[in-house]
């Protein structure tokens, strides 16, 4: 292609505003642990959302976990999540939860809590989904 | 727009786009960008910024969350739902919120439900029809007088705060359970879930 000065110009803008839009930058692994990987279900990436502990306890007899969540993007990010809970046979507890919408500040470190509905409940994954605020 | 410099905007951009789709899943948000379609009923929904599904869901789940792991709920106590106060600007069917959060401590076996006020009259009306039509066998009829009173009370009520300018809105809703000893008139267990939702005009 016999290109002037000004359309190489416009080309290489055109192109770093497509890399912008078509390619993830590289972003933290969304768990902190290979452990914690397990238990996570993603829709994607997490756009620099991580998983950075993940407990879990029985509390009058349910299950009860907790996941500490650390942006470690700049950016301000919004987080979908919701728990899934399994008996000991592997089948699913409930109907399934709500999703649930969760914003982080660029760099903000937040909780969130699962409680089983049911005594039944033995194992968890979380399920996660993120985008930018 | 010379040819050359034509194509050097349109490659780049197309490719860009092409990467993008690629790449890119949809969010767990109903969109509704088609006319009619049937949606992920626990999909996020913010068609507006009213009382909608997605709030009644987190509460009903935020409420039976924290009852399930506070030991008020150990030897499997009887309960029995009163009344929601709707405090806020909006129709909100606040007997439907009762009526999750009633559902799923029923799935979890961990608290008993007595009829409330509401649903008396049906009972009453089928004990009646069994004793006093002549109808039944003497051992298969259900006796009157053995029913089991509630332990306790869920009561609540739900407030919100509006502030709006001429370009956004803010809805702040705060639900509040509580529930109530009906013997001691004491209040045992109480939770609150808060939801902000903002949208521009």
């Amino acid at each position: 292609m016999n290109l002037n000065k000004r359309s190489l110009v416009v080309f290489l803008a055109s192109s770093l505003l497509a890399l912008s839009v078509g390619v993830e930058a590289k972003t933290a692994d969304p768990a902190a642990s290979e452990g914690i990987a397990n238990k996570l279900i993603l829709r994607g990436g997490l756009k620099g959302l991580q998983v950075i502990d993940l407990r879990a306890l029985r509390k009058n007899d349910v299950l009860v976990v907790q996941a500490e969540i650390q942006n470690t993007n700049k950016k301000d990010l919004r987080l979908y999540y919701r728990f899934r809970w399994v008996d000991e046979d592997g089948m699913q507890v409930g109907s399934g939860e709500v999703w649930k919408p969760l914003m982080f500040l660029g760099k903000q470190n937040q909780f969130i809590k699962g409680i089983a509905g049911s005594p039944k409940a033995v194992d968890f994954e979380i399920e996660m989904s993120a985008e930018g605020r | 727009m010379k040819k050359n410099t034509l194509i050097a905007v349109l490659v780049p951009v197309v490719a860009g786009i092409v990467l993008s789709a690629c790449t890119s899943l949809s969010q767990p948000v109903e969109r509704f960008s088609r006319a009619t379609n049937y949606g992920d009923s626990k999909a996020v929904e913010t068609l507006t910024n009213e009382f909608g599904s997605t709030d009644l869901q987190m509460i009903a789940e935020t409420m039976v969350g924290s009852l399930l792991e506070d030991p008020l709920l150990t030897d499997r106590p009887v309960m029995t739902l009163g009344s929601v106060k709707n405090k806020t600007s909006e129709y909100i069917d606040t007997k439907s919120i009762m009526n999750s959060i009633q559902t799923q401590l029923v799935k979890s076996r961990k608290v008993k439900f007595a009829r409330s006020a509401d649903e008396m009259d049906q009972g009453v009306a089928e004990l009646e029809r069994q004793n006093q039509s002549g109808l039944y066998k003497e051992k298969s009829k259900a006796k009157v007088g053995n029913m089991t009173a509630a332990q306790y009370t869920l009561e609540g009520e739900i407030t919100s705060i509006v502030k709006q300018t001429a370009k956004a809105k803010d809805v702040f809703y705060k639900m509040t359970l509580t529930v109530y000893s009906v013997e001691e008139g004491t209040v045992e267990w109480q939770e609150e879930k808060e939801i902000r939702k903002t949208s521009k005009k």
